[in-house]
């Protein structure tokens, strides 16, 4: 099945995602990230690529499609300060499934 | 469970047919439990160091482009990335892991990532461009793999309950069940042989 790859973020960030081909969505706040990843979830992305900052704020959101197989979302680092957002939901999804944290 | 059940020889039968039919269950679930955390614990390392490979490069990659663009300018830089000429198709599978459904991606690159005259643009532009065009593999595989710890994740939740539903909850309830009924049908059947006695006892007083 062919799919496309997404990305959402800052404006800044997602021009190097334009250069390679993916389709960027740049947004400026975080009711308009959540529209826009509502609407692209629909559609046939395999892959949104979803800047640190932006994702942190959509957490909810997020986990709904974590049970899914498509589309699979990506959080990348952004500019400026980090959270790890990322490594956090890994460290989540493992304590649910072992129920120790087996990720330190 | 206890409450409405009755003890009958019919309803015995029906129990340990159903009791049988649960160890078995049980079992297969147990090993599937432990087979998919195999899995889960032999990726966990690897999608560990791929991320944190990633999250160092991509930073130091970002930081190169952020330069790149000062250096060349918003709008300049915006306009020598109008059109990218690179294409990325992504073609989804589904990889079958203990029944869990994981997507497996492959990618088509079509054309050159960069998609500009050299005329306006700087070199750091290129470099850190063609850095990026390598890295992107590594965040297909790092998407792939990401999405595979969860769902296993999910799935060993699943099982983990059913498993448990059925060894501390649906188990005992039917060897208790058994249990009262095999009671009962005994008890019935000494009173009967009781009552049998009493009623020759009472034919042959007279």
């Amino acid at each position: 099945m062919k799919t496309k790859i997404a990305a959402i973020g800052e404006k800044d960030i997602m021009l190097i995602f334009k250069a390679v081909g993916a389709d960027v969505f740049a947004v400026h706040d975080i009711e308009q990230a959540a529209i826009t990843l509502k609407k692209i979830a629909k559609e046939d992305y395999g892959i949104i690529f979803i800047t640190e900052t932006i994702a942190e704020k959509l957490d909810a959101l997020i986990m709904q499609y974590s049970d899914m197989v498509k589309p699979s979302i990506v959080v990348i680092p952004g500019l400026g300060k980090r959270n790890n957002y990322a490594v956090s939901i890994l460290r989540n999804a493992i304590i649910k499934a072992s129920g120790t944290d087996v990720f330190s | 469970m206890l409450a409405n059940v009755n003890p009958t020889r019919m309803e015995l039968l029906r129990l340990k047919k159903r009791l049988t039919l649960a160890e078995r269950g049980h079992k297969l679930l147990k090993d599937k439990r432990d087979e998919l955390m195999r899995q889960l614990l032999g990726m966990i390392d690897d999608v560990k160091t791929l991320r944190l490979s990633i999250e160092n490069e991509f930073q130091s990659i970002l930081e190169g482009f952020m330069l790149a663009k000062a250096k060349m300018g918003p709008y300049q830089t915006e306009q020598a990335l109008l059109i990218p000429k690179k294409k990325i198709a992504v073609t989804t599978d589904e990889k079958n892991l203990m029944s869990v459904r994981v997507p497996v991606f492959k990618k088509e690159v079509t054309g050159d990532i960069i998609s500009y005259g050299f005329l306006n643009t700087t070199g750091e532009m290129d470099i850190s461009l063609i850095k990026f065009e390598k890295f992107i593999e590594a965040l297909l595989s790092l998407a792939e793999k990401e999405k595979t710890v969860q769902l296993l994740a999910n799935e060993i939740e699943e099982t983990r309950r059913r498993v448990n539903a059925l060894e501390y909850r649906l188990i005992p309830e039917f060897l208790e069940t058994i249990k009262f009924i095999t009671m009962k049908l005994a008890e019935t059947e000494r009173s009967n042989t009781i009552r049998l006695m009493k009623v020759k006892e009472i034919v042959r007083s007279h």
